[in-house]
């Protein structure tokens, strides 16, 4: 009978991403500890948590977003496809293109809606000609959900769009350098409803091209979109398992204290 | 009842009301059916009567139980434990509502059996079997309110004796009515309330199951032993 439960599934049992004993310390803070986790590719994962508990810390390791923090320190291996990311020929420009990010709040850059999509492949060269760029730009637009909304106001700035329609503009500048990977740190947060549910159903289709990474406060959302789901505490990562599994019987009691809503 | 209390204190307050509900429910199932077995051996008409109105009140409680439960579940998103627990509730309602069937079967039986001419010992083993088997529905439940995964295991075990005492009632009205075929009609009334019992004791393990469920977060998978059924069905 077990072929017949409704699991969401898991399409491949590649590893994608491996971290393995990885540590963040923010000066004297140890923010991340001894954190072994292994993101398939092709899935999304979900990591949940309460405030500060260290999921996005540990997010932001995954494309190596911490560089930027001067007093942040990363211990352990984080592994893309068997290589080590903080190895110290690794351009973390080129890491980032492969490994793109969509953050809580729209962040378009202070340009045309078409520019937005189009400057990941311009600066990383990826296109020879004008006609190749504006296929990503459309191709990368309509994966997002947005190119109806948008066709006929390309060169209008991306500011100018609602709040919704500028996380999904995110998105497609996000995935039009062909990522392997996907972080999103909260990118519903913002969003009413609808356009959440227009992000879900568009995690679930970037998922059968590459692994998306998503950090929620929403156990619903980590619930709907997820396959595998990660749970962090203080620091820690506490349990790490099949998205249904984890909703319907977690095993350990701190896990279920805090998707369950309770007083830890 | 609960472990930790939830941050929401409402969703702690539903989640014992619909409980409760169920207690409530346990309770009266509890004595329709020994309401039911003693009309049956007392002949006393006006209980028998009792039980089949008192039926009224268990199915508008198992209502009551599914549509708080449907309501927990639109407003409050229940997981894990709490999941697990709204769906043990309504399992447990369903089960209850069926018991609370036989009983009143029992009692309308009762009624007619008080026409015709008695089988010696039967009503008093019909009473014990019904006694034996609100045991076990009693224990199930409070294997349920105490989350007693362990009372829930040894109430499975114990339905087998349940089972033992049909097979016996089924080989002793058998023989009465290759006695004497005018036994017929009443051995097979009999053979009815004796049978509608044994299916309650299944109700409890099914319960106790449930229990298993909920507090361990799996069904248990070993078979539990049966005894073989005389009547051969099953």
């Amino acid at each position: 009978m077990k072929d017949q439960r409704l699991e969401t599934r898991v399409d491949t049992q590649t590893i994608k991403i491996s971290a393995q004993k990885a540590q963040v310390y923010y000066g004297t803070n140890h923010a991340i500890k001894d954190v072994d986790v292994e993101i398939m590719d092709k899935t999304v994962t979900a990591f949940i948590g309460p405030s500060g508990c260290g999921k996005s810390t540990f997010l932001r390791c995954l494309n190596r977003m911490n560089d930027t923090i001067p007093s942040c320190r990363v211990e352990g291996k984080i592994l893309l496809e068997g290589e080590d990311i903080y190895d110290a020929r690794v351009d973390p420009v080129q890491l980032r293109a492969r490994i793109g990010m969509v953050f809580q709040k729209p962040n378009p850059f202070p340009k045309s809606i078409y520019d937005n999509v189009a400057y990941g492949p311009k600066i990383h060269g990826l296109t020879r000609n004008k006609a190749e760029l504006d296929e990503i730009v459309e191709s990368c637009l309509r994966k997002a959900a947005l190119w109806n909304e948008v066709k006929d106001r390309l060169a209008a700035p991306g500011t100018g769009l609602s709040g919704g329609q500028q996380q999904r503009l995110c998105i497609a500048r996000a995935i039009a350098t062909s990522p392997e990977v996907l972080l999103m740190d909260e990118p519903c947060s913002a969003l009413d409803p609808i356009a959440t549910a227009q992000v879900e159903e568009l995690i679930d289709e970037l998922r059968s091209q590459f692994s998306v990474v998503i950090v929620t406060h929403s156990m619903q959302q980590a619930a709907r979109v997820s396959q595998r789901t990660a749970f962090f505490h203080l620091g820690h990562l506490v349990e790490f398992g099949e998205t249904g599994q984890i909703f319907t019987n977690p095993q350990d009691p701190r896990t279920e204290s805090y998707i369950s809503g309770r007083i830890g | 009842m609960l472990k930790d209390p939830h941050i929401s204190r409402a969703f702690d307050r539903d989640l014992e009301a619909v409980q409760a509900m169920i207690m409530k429910m346990g309770g009266l199932v509890e004595a329709a059916l020994s309401d039911a077995a003693k009309a049956l051996d007392t002949q006393d008409e006006a209980l028998a009567e009792q039980v089949r109105q008192s039926d009224k009140a268990i199915d508008e409680l198992e209502e009551q139980v599914n549509a708080e439960c449907a309501r927990v579940i639109a407003l409050r998103a229940p997981i894990a434990t709490d999941l697990r627990t709204v769906l043990t509730v309504m399992k447990i309602a369903s089960s209850l509502e069926r018991c609370g069937d036989y009983a009143k079967n029992l009692a309308k039986r009762a009624l007619v059996l008080g026409t015709m001419a008695p089988i010696p010992g039967a009503a008093g083993s019909i009473r014990r079997m019904a006694r034996q088997v609100g045991l076990l529905l009693k224990d199930s439940l409070d294997a349920f309110v105490s989350r007693d995964a362990g009372l829930a295991a040894e109430v499975r075990l114990r339905d087998q004796e349940v089972d033992q005492m049909y097979n016996a009632l089924f080989r002793e009205f058998l023989t009465h009515m290759m006695e004497d075929t005018r036994n017929i009609t009443a051995c097979m009334h009999l053979h009815f309330i004796a049978k509608n019992i044994e299916r309650v004791g299944d109700h409890a393990t099914g319960i106790a199951e449930q229990v298993i469920y909920l507090t361990t977060g799996a069904m248990p998978d070993t078979d539990r032993p049966k005894a073989a059924l005389a009547s051969g069905d099953e």
